[in-house]
């Protein structure tokens, strides 16, 4: 039976190669069906007993992680088919595309399941150098220079992960996930590795400093990679800093780890107001969020509860939001907030649902985000007092305005005299703000799969 | 002379090496730099591995001389040979006068950042030297603006961390292959996004242009 936890990688993968098949519009049959077939799989490995052997460790988190990653997959997937043929100087042909994405999808289900802090780098590194192309898929010279920043800001930043996981072997001496967390006492090298790693896995996740990658990144690529990025790949770097703490579950290391976090959702959210660019806008949406998961984590207990549900919902609403942004891209044919107006005119459920989408990746109540910020403003009320919280979550209010008040001028205001009815189609987005919404339905199944898992 | 003394050696002729690239003007030089340091490495790596009987060193060793000293350098020798208008630095950050001596200072900064933090903990005065490598790898992607610089400047961190590993005896040989591959993966997508990256000005007829005419020209 073990194999069967092999089948989202393996899937993908196939699924990936069969785009080089030669054949017009295989590459999105077939990467439907990988898409879907991952997302039977991860499901079904739901409902497996947790894996601990042959190179595996499965556990709640990491089904859950894999469970949002097959369906963001999905989603991108079918948006992108429709989405590409408004790419008019594509820098490959749509086969390499659909083959990149599929491979980004393989390094991530990669290391959310493998049993290896080195492996587990291995894996994180395998996402930049599968992504990075996708996101010059515009090829026009900002994206060329945005995909550029990526990889040099990205890969400089594991380094220091790599360093990390050094000090981690040299601490206890092997890199097997199961092993190291039933380690019994982590000694200062570790300590030092556990600071490294959130460092260094933090530049992936959008975690301030180095997170001056990602509003480039978001801001240029296409819109379905850009939700794959906001959506599932920061996750998926937050998954190693959650092993991280885990395995060195210090006051020293949490401590920082609230700290960055902190810095993230002050710098994120001050600089939602300076931007007049709606991708970008929604890019430092993405470092608030990761920024109040990463609080969360640190914090432990029902914060981490709180931090799951805040990736899970974040993940679906930010999809929506970006896979939106394509819409009004593709339709005003400009990234200029100024230059959007009326959007609930010209595209009625683009514009509805994009002033959902804000709400939703905002924290508004009743989404999931909400509820996962309450668990975490409720337990750092506990651990660092009052003023603190009320510091944290008044930038929280700060983000809430700076993102709502531009996504309302663009959908509410007056569209512009020539515009008449523009290409509509929100299918995808809606099924996505759908689930968002539903995941607050679903906070006792995250319970469920983090019993066990939950840092100390 | 023992491990450790051939250890220290083999780091100080990286952090000379490095330094050397600081002040080299053509990107080829700094590429081949790259790769002596790499044949280096795998030469110390090697006679490690003969020394103490460890073929999981020697298989390493020629790893690092495969792919470090010989595919990586080639590859990106032979992106410069196809636009020769790269084969100079881009107007550097800095002079070069202050980048060497920035770059010596970091060396020494490793070093106390090192005692001063790490050394209680590693137990190794060696682990100075990679440390000071790192951060010196690091200044070369902060102090250059050509891409295949700040390239060789992310492979001179990762060269740095295979040294630091060497430390720790027996990291596990599938994770260091792993990163291998993993870093021909980023240099080969580099590879790409650099040849799209900075095309010449227009008009510039960049075939009569040899590499030592000034490139500020070219740029315009």
């Amino acid at each position: 039976m073990i194999w069967i936890y092999y089948l989202p990688v393996v899937l993908s993968g196939i699924g990936g190669l069969l785009c080089l098949v030669p054949r017009t519009k295989f590459e999105e049959d077939v990467s439907i069906i990988a898409s879907f077939a991952s997302l039977a799989s991860s499901i079904l490995i739901a409902f497996l007993p947790n894996a601990a052997s042959f190179g595996l460790y499965v556990d709640g988190f990491s089904k859950l992680m894999q469970i949002m990653i097959s369906a963001v997959y999905v989603l991108t997937v079918i948006f992108s088919i429709q989405y590409l043929e408004h790419i008019e100087n594509k820098l490959f042909q749509a086969n390499l595309y659909f083959l990149l994405l599929n491979l980004f999808v393989v390094s991530m289900f990669f290391t959310v399941m493998v049993d290896n802090v080195g492996l587990l780098w291995v894996g994180v590194e395998a996402t930049t150098v599968t992504s990075a192309l996708l996101i010059a898929t515009d090829n026009n010279e900002l994206a060329v220079e945005a995909t550029w920043r990526y990889i040099i800001i990205v890969s400089t930043g594991l380094t220091i992960s790599l360093l990390a996981t050094i000090f981690i072997y040299g601490g206890f001496h092997t890199l097997s996930l199961n092993a190291l967390l039933q380690a019994p006492q982590a000694t200062k090298i570790v300590s030092v590795g556990a600071l490294l790693g959130i460092i260094g896995y933090g530049t992936k996740g959008g975690i301030f400093p180095m997170h001056t990658w990602l509003p480039d990144a978001h801001g240029r690529a296409p819109a379905p990679i850009s939700a794959m990025f906001s959506a599932i790949l920061l996750p998926v770097a937050l998954y190693t800093i959650v092993r991280f703490v885990q395995i060195v579950p210090m006051q020293s290391v949490r401590n920082f780890a609230v700290v960055l976090g902190s810095l993230s959702v002050i710098v994120a959210s001050l600089m939602t107001f300076s931007q007049r660019q709606y991708k970008r806008m929604f890019a430092y949406s993405s470092i608030e969020n990761m920024g109040v998961a990463l609080i969360g984590i640190a914090l432990g207990g029902n914060a981490f509860i709180g931090s799951v549900i805040i990736i899970l919902t974040h993940a679906f609403a930010k999809s929506a939001a970006f896979f939106l942004t394509g819409n009004v891209l593709a339709s005003y044919r400009t990234n200029a907030i100024r230059d959007v107006k009326g959007v609930s005119r010209t595209m009625p459920l683009t514009g509805y649902s994009l002033f959902f989408a804000g709400l939703a990746v905002t924290g508004a109540p009743p989404f999931g985000t909400f509820f996962g910020e309450m668990l975490i403003m409720t337990r750092m009320l506990q651990v660092y007092g009052v003023w603190f919280t009320l510091f944290i979550a008044s930038f929280l209010v700060v983000a809430f305005i700076g993102v709502n008040y531009r996504v309302i001028r663009m959908v509410f205001s007056e569209p512009a005299e020539q515009s008449g009815k523009m290409d509509d189609n929100a299918t995808v987005p809606i099924v996505s703000l759908i689930i968002a919404f539903s995941m607050v339905f679903l906070t006792p199944v995250v319970y469920y799969f983090l019993k066990g898992v939950v840092v100390r | 002379m023992t491990l450790n003394s051939i250890f220290v050696l083999v780091g100080f002729v990286q952090i000379a090496l490095v330094t050397f690239m600081q002040w080299q003007t053509y990107v080829s030089s700094v590429i081949k730099t790259f790769s002596v340091g790499s044949y280096v490495l795998a030469a110390f790596l090697l006679a490690a591995g003969y020394v103490g009987h460890e073929p999981y060193l020697i298989a390493l060793g020629g790893f690092t001389a495969l792919i470090r000293a010989w595919f990586i350098p080639s590859f990106l020798s032979r992106m410069l040979r196809r636009d020769r208008w790269r084969a100079r630095e881009i107007k550097p950050v800095l002079g070069i006068a202050s980048t060497i001596i920035l770059s010596l200072l970091f060396a020494v900064f490793g070093y106390v950042i090192y005692s001063w933090t790490m050394y209680d903990y590693v137990h190794s005065a060696l682990g100075a030297i990679p440390i000071a490598l790192f951060l010196q790898g690091a200044f070369l992607i902060i102090s250059r603006r050509t891409p295949t610089t700040q390239l060789i400047g992310y492979l001179v961190m990762e060269n740095a961390l295979y040294l630091f590993g060497f430390l720790f005896p027996e990291l596990p040989f599938v994770v260091e292959a792993g990163v291998v591959l993993d870093v021909i993966g980023t240099i080969m997508i580099s590879g790409v996004i650099v040849r799209l990256k900075e095309e010449p000005a227009q008009n510039a007829d960049v075939d009569d242009l040899t590499p030592r005419e000034d490139f500020t020209e070219l740029r315009g």
